[in-house]
């Protein structure tokens, strides 16, 4: 049970996709960057972090995201400082931890790091605008990926497994390495899943923000069998600590 | 039964042999579960069969045309003698299932009881049934089918369906393999072994709980050591191999292209995709042909091994072993080290060949008989278990002598011969050849990437079933393209000659000598099937059925194919079995189904209009509120939620809607290609109405575009229509090769449309910083600013038409907004409304709705929407096809409708518009509207009915037909001043 004067979403003008599913499995809330993320759901971070090495399920939506499509974005970018490989389907890490995933030769999805201080997508949601030069230099579009797009992570040694029952894409690391991008159908629908640079299995999943409670409860189904549950942010962290 | 009622079969129960026999049991696990309503006890790991054999019960199932008593015939779950029934679930196969506490299991296609059943009588009028009978019966008169269907639907078996079953839990997962290798037995764990060590990761599929095979079962050699040594290192070796992933129990049901391999385990269907295929999926026996073949206690020589070996059940107490080859033998040492008394080995070659295993019998003083078969088999009397045999001398193919001897027994074992388990090579384009050296069928040319090994393929001998696999396992792993090494080698003698008998078939004059046991096929019903004409043996299983049962021809296709062979005097050697196509077991409509993923999308407001009492309705994959309300009040909300709007303030959720960003130098140029209006000089800070036809002219779309840059237009699209719209967009787009990005982000912006009289004194309680006035924000403008804090877009836009401002926020902050103008404008009496009073509110402003009032033929000028095409831009997508379609003249037209009877009906859609007794048209929309006060609607017409004030019929239900007269639209606010305030 949450403390009587502890955060709740609903404090917040931005709200999780999924924030009631969250406080019906007795999520604690902390706020970041405006918005309230599910920290932990009331266990010891201990038996938490050991949920997460098995399989977890956490919502990091509330967490700074953004993207920019179109000709021209890659080099505009890189000129931001980013540092962004050639192929596509690649996550780039950045100095800070954020991930530049390109999901096409003309567009990226950049994800904050786990700190969620969303320094660098502020920064990039603020340095683009419409330029008065003729003919204007193509720097590509801003996406409104923190809207667009719900955003879960799936940890753990049984994830593979777990993923098996709902992507027909072999997700098991020695298939799909560190910073692979798999832009598939996931439980039918549209579904981003990215490798994390992590010792365990771990996965950032991004899909359509309006079927995120369905997403969740299909995800939550399939990892009853493996003992899998509802994880907060801290433990996701834990894991991807020292990477 | 014992002392408590309950009928045991523990250690001491008579039918239980000690260990080592029983090795799938735990004997210290015991299972109760209930028999035709007799409860009865088996071991954990026993199957519903093996318990009840233990247990002495050997009657499991009637059969499904003569009702004739049905028992064990392969413990193999390869036969529907043991189909039973549990709870709802029919044709569960009594030798696969496992015994579970409780579970009631009963027999099937039986009126009664099991040991009594009534519909015995049916035997009897067998004569009056041959083959194809159905074909020619009950259908003279033609009255008479309709008595004979309920008769034959109530006869018809195979269990019984309860349609109130509550839905399992089904599932599927996907699988991965470099190698998969289907079949746990002697080949395909070789094969799995050498491809393991080729590096490659391998899956391997078996349908029993024990890996082995044969090796589990049979016996190689006099003292039986050689299976079980050779047994034990393979599974030990596997065990230690990491790179082998099993699944035991699990059956591989079909190959389909690119090495696709649906297997079923429980209640999951694995998908498999393999790099390359091992099929090790051994062979199957085959029964023998004579009279009463069928009886309990008649069964193959293997399945007595398996009772034997996995269970731990003493198959009879006194046997006779009808055999053709050595493992015939084989069986006879099990039995007899099993406890049961081996009468005799009838052998059906003229002489034994040598042989460890027929040495052993001999050794051992049994009796064996040569040149002689079993000429019919006896029941007991109570007709529910075989009694004793006949064995006659063989005086030729399929014939004996007359003079028999009678050898009393409760056993019959059949140990034959062999057919290939060569299914799955079937359904990957293998075709099967006989073999006159063996008398067996066997794979012709595979394909790619697909490796058969061990008895599937021909070989019997077991140190070349290893090194074949070996073979195969090696060749798959460098297939699939992993480093193999150095090709093993493959020789020895197959042993395939002297496994199988090429005429195991006696027919008896009295008949009852059954080739298909699923669908009672007897000798004679096959030869009267080839003399109807169907001389093929497709056309023979079509006609018979042979083949066509729950066991698909697995003890009964080669038999049909040698009585084919013989009636018609073919060459065998010219002749195959009937296609064999997947599944190759039964699949549950279950595991296709799998688990039920049923998307839906939730707009940011969902919750907000549950807890509003909103009766919510699908549209595609969202969920919209139809209306606020219960059900039986949906008139009257859908009234108030009108009249909210149309005289106060109301707010709509509108985040369904299609949202696309259409951004870049060429976007208007973009525009003016994609819709009918035109774009190019658009201002900033304004909305236009888009119509988005496709080439042949057909309207498919509308919505708005706002310009928000002189690069930037966010269009709106229809709920339903958005994916196609952006499906087009992206299509044009890369054949246009403009400077243009499209970016679909209905997703991303939850919409409202706060909507009336006072929407604007709600809205400006909490948007500071865009001036709301007529004069600096007017009808058609569009701006951006922030609403309760959150940056939106806004929009004048008036598809209820009211003052009205549609509000795009992102979807994060969706609920936020929803709230803060719920709670502003609840000084003013604000409610939310639906997309019924929606439907209402646009009608009134006779706006159309893309898919209602334009079907898939409906063009511009038909749906007097001429003002909407700007005639002033070289080309738009469907503009050619408008413009032929328009010149060649109207053949229908919508127009706004009223009708002058206050009392008459509303009519529905699709209501027909009739003239002179033909149809002309049809209502598309009609409502009884409240602002208006009277019926209003838009219908289709003959284009010489659509001018202002002329009458049309239409005819609605019950055929009546009434009167409706064309008006002008809109019937509300016809100078659009409400909503331009």
């Amino acid at each position: 049970m949450a403390a009587v004067n502890a955060l709740q979403p609903t404090d917040r003008l931005r709200r999780s996709f999924v924030y009631r599913i969250l406080q019906a499995n007795g999520a604690v809330f902390e706020e970041i960057n405006g918005g309230a993320v599910a920290m932990r759901f009331g266990a010891s971070t201990e038996s938490e972090v050991a949920k997460a090495r098995r399989l977890g399920l956490a919502d990091l939506s509330p967490l700074p995201r953004t993207g920019f499509k179109g000709v021209g974005t890659v080099d505009w970018l890189t000129a931001q400082g980013l540092t962004i490989g050639p192929d596509s389907n690649r996550a780039y890490r950045q100095s800070g931890g954020e991930l530049a995933a390109r999901l096409a030769p003309t567009e990226v999805l950049l994800l904050d790091s786990l700190s969620g201080d969303g320094a660098l997508i502020e920064r990039l949601n603020g340095a683009w605008g419409w330029s008065t030069e003729t003919p204007r230099k193509p720097i590509g579009y801003p996406m409104p990926r923190a809207d667009s797009h719900c955003w879960f992570a799936v940890t753990g040694e049984q994830a593979p497994a777990m993923f098996a029952k709902i992507c027909g894409v072999d997700l098991r690391p020695n298939k799909f390495p560190e910073g692979a991008i798999a832009q598939t159908s996931v439980a039918r629908i549209n579904g981003i899943v990215i490798r994390q640079a992590t010792a365990l299995p771990s996965y950032y999943l991004l899909a359509d923000s309006a079927s995120a409670e369905y997403l969740w409860h299909g995800v939550m189904d399939a990892m009853l069998e493996f003992d899998g549950g509802p994880v907060g942010l801290a433990a996701v962290r834990e894991l991807s600590s020292g990477v | 039964m014992n002392g408590t009622g309950v009928n045991g079969a523990g250690m001491n129960g008579a039918g239980r042999l000690p260990a080592p026999a029983g090795r799938l049991i735990d004997r210290n696990r015991t299972v109760q579960f209930n028999f035709e309503g007799r409860s009865y006890e088996g071991f954990a790991g026993d199957t519903i069969a093996s318990a009840l054999a233990a247990n002495d019960v050997w009657l499991l199932s009637r059969s499904f045309k003569y009702r004739r008593p049905r028992g064990v015939l392969t413990m193999a779950g390869q036969d529907a003698n043991t189909l039973v029934q549990i709870g709802p679930e029919p044709n569960v196969l009594a030798d696969r299932r496992s015994i579970g506490n409780g579970i009631s299991v009963l027999g099937q296609n039986y009126d009664g009881s099991l040991e009594n059943d009534r519909g015995r009588w049916v035997e009897s009028f067998g004569r009056f049934m041959p083959v194809g009978f159905y074909y020619k019966a009950f259908y003279k008169p033609k009255s008479a089918w309709k008595f004979w269907e309920r008769v034959i639907r109530n006869k018809a078996g195979l269990g019984k369906v309860d349609v109130d079953a509550h839905h399992g839990y089904f599932d599927k997962q996907y699988l991965f393999a470099d190698v998969a290798v289907i079949g746990g037995g002697p080949a395909g764990l070789s094969a799995a072994l050498q491809a393991a060590e080729a590096g490659a990761e391998v899956i391997l599929v078996d349908d029993t709980p024990e890996l082995g095979g044969s090796l589990n079962y049979a016996r190689f050699d006099g003292s039986g050591e050689m299976a079980r040594t050779v047994g034990g290192e393979l599974r030990a070796a596997v065990a230690l191999t990491p790179n082998i992933r099993v699944l035991s129990a699990a059956t591989c049901t079909g190959w389909f292209s690119d090495n696709w391999l649906p297997v079923i385990a429980g209640d999951r269907l694995y998908k498999m995709r393999a790099k390359a295929v091992v099929m090790a999926t051994g062979s199957i026996e085959q029964p023998m042909v004579f009279r009463n073949n069928d009886l309990p206690g008649v069964m193959l020589g293997s399945a007595a091994q398996r009772l034997i070996s996995f269970y731990g059940v003493k198959p009879g107490r006194r046997a006779v072993v009808a055999t053709a080859n050595a493992d015939g033998y084989g069986v006879a040492l099990d039995l007899i080290e099993a406890g049961v008394a081996v009468q005799a080995v009838v052998d059906l070659r003229p002489s034994v060949a040598p042989s460890p295993l027929a040495k052993a019998i001999f050794n051992r003083g049994i009796r064996v008989v040569t040149g002689h078969t079993i000429a019919e088999a006896m029941p007991s009397a109570a007709r529910d278990r075989v009694a004793g045999v006949l064995v006659a001398e063989i005086t030729g193919e399929g014939t004996f002598a007359q003079a028999a001897e009678t050898i009393e027994c409760d056993l019959v074992c059949m140990s034959v011969g062999y057919t290939p388990a060569g299914q799955l090579l079937h359904h990957a384009g293998t075709k099967f050849f006989y073999d006159r050296a063996s008398h067996m069928f066997q794979p012709g040319v595979v394909p790619a990437h697909v490796f058969p090994a061990g008895s599937v393929n021909g070989t019997y001998n077991l140190d070349t079933v290893i090194a074949e696999g070996r073979h195969a396992g090696w060749a798959a792993a460098k297939d699939a393209g992993l480093a193999a090494g150095a090709e093993p080698a493959m020789s020895g003698e197959k042993g395939a000659a002297g496994q199988t008998h090429p005429w195991p078939i006696f027919p008896h004059p009295k008949g009852k000598d059954f080739v298909d046991f699923d669908e009672d096929l007897q000798v004679k019903d096959l030869i009267n099937g080839l003399a109807d004409g169907y001389d093929n043996i497709e056309l023979l299983k079509r006609y018979s059925t042979v083949g066509m049962g729950p066991s698909q021809g697995r003890h009964s296709a080669v038999a049909a194919v040698r009585i084919t062979a013989k009636e018609t005097g073919r060459d065998i050697a010219g002749m195959s079995v009937t296609t064999q196509r997947p599944p190759y077991m039964p699949e549950k409509f279950g595991h296709l189904a799998g688990r039920v993923f049923e998307p839906e999308r939730h707009t940011a407001m969902h919750h907000r209009h549950i807890e509003a009492g909103a009766k919510m309705m699908v549209a595609g994959l969202w969920y919209r509120p139809a209306f606020y309300g219960p059900s039986e009040n949906r008139e009257q909300a859908i009234r108030e939620e009108v009249l909210s709007v149309r005289e106060n303030v109301g707010l709509i959720d509108v985040s369904t809607l299609g949202g696309l960003d259409i951004r870049g130098a060429d976007a208007a140029e973009f525009l003016n290609r994609l819709y009918t209006f035109a774009y190019a000089k658009q201002p900033v800070g304004r909305s236009r109405y888009v119509l988005m036809t496709e080439q042949a002219g057909a309207i498919i779309d509308d919505g708005v575009a706002c310009r928000f840059h002189d690069e930037h237009f966010y269009v709106t699209a229809t709920t339903g229509g958005v994916d196609a719209v952006y499906r087009q967009m992206l299509f044009w787009n890369a054949q246009w090769r403009l400077d243009v990005d499209v970016a679909n982000v209905t997703a991303a912006y939850a919409g409202v449309n706060i909507a009336g009289p006072r929407s604007r004194e709600v809205l400006q309680k909490l948007c500071d910083d865009v001036d709301l006035s007529a004069e600096a924000f007017p009808y058609m403008g569009v701006r951006t600013g922030t609403v309760a804090g959150v940056p939106v877009r806004l929009l004048r836009v008036g598809f209820v038409g009211e003052l009205g401002y549609e509000i795009h926020i992102p979807a994060s902050q969706g609920e936020v907004v929803w709230d803060a103008l719920m709670a502003a404008g609840q000084p003013f009496s604000i409610r939310p409304f639906g997309v019924e009073a929606q439907r209402v509110l646009r009608l009134e402003k006779g706006h159309i709705i893309v898919g209602q009032d334009t079907d898939g033929l409906t063009h511009p000028y038909e749906a007097d929407m001429a003002w909407a095409i700007s005639r002033k831009k070289p080309f738009f997508v469907g503009g050619r096809s408008i413009e032929i379609q328009a010149e060649k003249g109207l053949t229908r037209k919508l127009v706004g409708f009223t009708l002058d009877d206050p009392q008459a009906p509303v009519p529905e859609e699709c209501h027909l518009v009739i003239r002179g007794g033909a149809i002309v048209g049809r209502v598309t929309s009609a409502v009884r509207s409240p602002s208006v006060g009277k019926v209003i609607g838009l219908a289709y017409v003959a284009p010489d009915q659509a001018e202002v004030g002329q009458s049309f019929d239409i005819r609605i239900g019950g055929g009546r037909m009434i009167e409706a007269r064309v008006v002008p639209i809109p019937f509300y606010d016809p100078e659009n001043k409400r909503q331009e305030m």
